[in-house]
């Protein structure tokens, strides 16, 4: 683990941290609903500014914060074009099971890998700080998943060439 | 819905407009020529302090009355230029130290052109910009990136 | 009595406003729910009597008039109820109140007179209910101008008739509230001599933008103060001119009252109460209330916890954030308990981890004093 990580972390959790102060917010624009604003974006005044934490070019979070909800979204690293396969088939898996994830968001924003929403229904079942170590840890994981994946799919690929060429020998 | 193609919401006369919120906390908007001139002095004014080797002078200097509101685009980003400069040349021993030594403002302000330095990574150093981060926060609190993302005075 | 904090844990979901009854043997309470619970004290526990079940959507905010026990409840179903205690049955009865908003009530509270109150509402207006003999009932007239977002939270000054509105368009604003025929005409106070309904007596801003999520009138009423999501606490003085803001290093503040004339209580996101004094002209923070907060605890276990992962170039099994202070979860309202209005001696906390706790003031000040030693 290189050593501009932890102060990365750092950065992302301080500051989602400090976005994930939410309260209940009924809509000002349709009767009796109640909806993630930085979804919606019909209120511009309950919006705040979006931030970006980057550790370089390719490895980034944007957290764009509401009155009610936040939805924090991860680029996940890429260096070459097996890691990018292996990125995208990963956070397609999770999409798709969005609903066993809670605060899975079901579409990435764009020029990000993953999304999550988190609104003031989730602070108030679970604890935020807790949520707040969820995505850190989901961070963490999601690095270390994909060179494992890398790692053990070159280990298969030299093991199936080798048993293939071993014919001609 | 396609026959109704009007986002009436907009229309309600007390809902904000993009600008108006922005524009709210601003006040009244500076000639542009004006708010230009300060910033390319101060730029200058940053580099010569850097020369002579006062990092931390450079910082405060750089934090002065930064250029806010939609219109100085331009003068903007060669603000966050100048304070990049300043914030690159603080080196990591001393982060800790050149942050105790602002006003909480300074504080503020610093805290914002870090955010800004950091969506652009290919501009900056992030690596750098990460380490003051955290140094910052240890010192302003949480209080200060709070205020980042609440504040509608962008950089 | 003991100093430290009495805990009550109701274990019914996050708590979302709770009010006292006069004497503070009664509790109404709402779990972040449509229904109130209504609790009576018995020991040192509470017990459930009945329930108000009239809204809807979740009850946003309840208050308990301690003279003429009536109890005020909004929800974001739009509407309000005035319950009263049938004395025969012993059963709430609710009232429907004519507020004419269209979105979600937010906020409400009685007047000190107990004659009035007022409901917030996302309609971007206040409504300032009273009641109309000839038609039996509690009509609301509106303060609207210039109002521009959701209305957050209201605070009534001593004198019934100045209303302080915190308000999502950044802005603190100070309103008369003067029902002609009910109100008798205020004294000139600093806020302004010629008080007719809707005068804007005071507009303020903390500065750095954020919604102002709570207000509240000093025991005089010569001040105020707001507190904003930017996580600043400002003390305005019409009277001297002062305007004062706090930027503070913690997380935004949700709820905010005033101890004494030199003592402001504010808790929120923090998970503990913080109190700020004025020293000489200055307001500064003072301390946390809550003994339990090591701020810069949790900041050291995050960092030997990435020290071991850098060590060991692996993340080690826990990266656990504990939270160390008595509420774990944010706070949202604080209401005095006992003691005068000039002097709080004991405040209620509620929070959405489901606690109420009841902290002494006067602790509070006995441990300050220790610390100065």
């Amino acid at each position: 683990m290189s050593n501009t990580l932890r102060p990365y972390l750092n950065a992302v959790r301080q500051t989602l941290t400090a976005a994930m102060c939410l309260e209940n917010f009924s809509s000002q624009v349709a009767e009796r609903h109640n909806k993630p604003e930085v979804e919606v974006g019909t209120s511009k005044e309950v919006l705040l500014n979006p931030v970006v934490i980057s550790r370089n070019d390719k490895e980034r979070v944007l957290i764009e914060t509401s009155v009610n909800s936040l939805r924090v979204s991860i680029a996940i690293k890429q260096a070459d074009e097996i890691e990018r396969i292996l990125a995208h088939k990963f956070t397609r898996f999770l999409t798709q099971r969005a609903e066993s994830f809670v605060i899975l968001r079901r579409k990435p924003i764009e020029g990000y890998d993953i999304s999550f929403l988190i609104t003031n229904a989730h602070t108030e079942q679970m604890y935020k700080h807790k949520l707040v170590d969820f995505i850190i840890q989901f961070m963490e994981e999601v690095d270390k998943e994909i060179s494992e994946m890398k790692l053990s799919l070159n280990a298969r690929a030299r093991i199936v060439s080798e048993s293939y060429l071993s014919q001609f020998n | 819905m396609a026959f109704r193609k009007i986002d009436i919401d907009a229309l309600e006369e007390d809902a904000f407009g993009e600008d108006e919120i922005e524009f709210q906390e601003i006040g009244e908007l500076r000639p542009l020529s004006d708010v230009e001139a300060e910033v390319n002095s101060r730029a200058q004014e940053v580099r010569s302090l850097l020369q002579r080797g006062n990092t931390s002078g450079a910082l405060t200097t750089a934090l002065q009355n930064p250029p806010y509101g939609a219109p100085y685009h331009a003068a903007k980003a060669r603000n966050t230029q100048t304070v990049m400069e300043a914030v690159i040349s603080v080196k990591v021993v001393d982060m800790a130290q050149v942050a105790k030594g602002l006003s909480p403002e300074e504080q503020d302000v610093l805290m914002k052109y870090l955010y800004a330095g950091m969506a652009a990574p290919e501009q900056y150093n992030s690596g750098h910009l990460l380490s003051f981060h955290e140094k910052l926060t240890e010192v302003a609190g949480q209080g200060c990136i709070v205020r980042v993302i609440t504040d509608r005075r962008t950089v | 009595m003991s100093d430290a904090p009495i805990v009550n844990e109701f274990n019914q979901g996050p708590i979302s406003c709770h009010a006292f009854n006069g004497d503070r043997t009664e509790l109404a309470i709402c779990f972040n729910t449509n229904v109130v619970s209504i609790f009576r004290k018995s020991g040192a526990s509470w017990t459930q009597t009945s329930t108000l079940a009239e809204h809807d959507k979740p009850v946003t905010s309840v208050d308990w008039a301690p003279r003429s026990n009536r109890i005020v409840t909004c929800s974001q179903d739009r509407n309000a109820y005035v319950w009263t205690l049938d004395g025969a049955t012993h059963q709430w009865k609710p009232t429907l109140v004519l507020l004419r908003i269209n979105r979600a009530a937010t906020f409400v509270r009685w007047s000190p007179e107990e004659d009035k109150f007022a409901v917030a509402s996302g309609s971007r207006c206040i409504s300032v209910c009273y009641f109309e003999e000839d038609n039996d009932w509690w009509v609301g007239k509106h303060i609207k101008k210039p109002i521009r977002s959701t209305v957050l939270s209201l605070d009534w000054h001593p004198n019934n008739v100045l209303l302080a509105a915190g308000c999502a368009d950044m802005k603190a604003r100070v309103f008369s509230a003067f029902i002609k025929g009910i109100d008798k005409k205020p004294a000139p106070s600093p806020w302004g001599e010629k008080l007719p309904f809707n005068t804007v007596c005071g507009e303020f801003s903390n500065g750095s933008g954020g919604w102002i999520h709570s207000v509240a009138f000093s025991p005089s009423g010569e001040s105020l103060a707001f507190t904003g999501h930017d996580s600043t606490i400002t003390v305005v003085s019409p009277g001297t001119g002062d305007v004062q803001s706090i930027r503070a290093p913690f997380l935004p503040y949700l709820s905010v009252i005033w101890l004494n004339e030199s003592q402001i209580v504010a808790a929120g996101h923090d998970c503990a109460p913080h109190l700020f004094e004025l020293k000489g002209q200055q307001w500064a923070f003072s301390a946390s209330l809550d003994a339990a907060v090591k701020k810069a605890d949790v900041g050291f276990t995050a960092r030997d916890t990435f020290r071991r992962m850098d060590s060991r170039a692996q993340s080690a099994t826990s990266t656990d954030t504990e939270v160390h202070t008595q509420h774990q979860n944010t706070i949202n309202s604080i209401r005095p308990f006992s003691g005068t209005p000039g002097h709080v001696e004991q405040f209620s906390t509620s929070a959405i981890d489901g606690k109420l706790i009841i902290w002494n003031a006067h602790s509070i000040s006995r441990g300050l004093g220790n610390l100065h030693l």
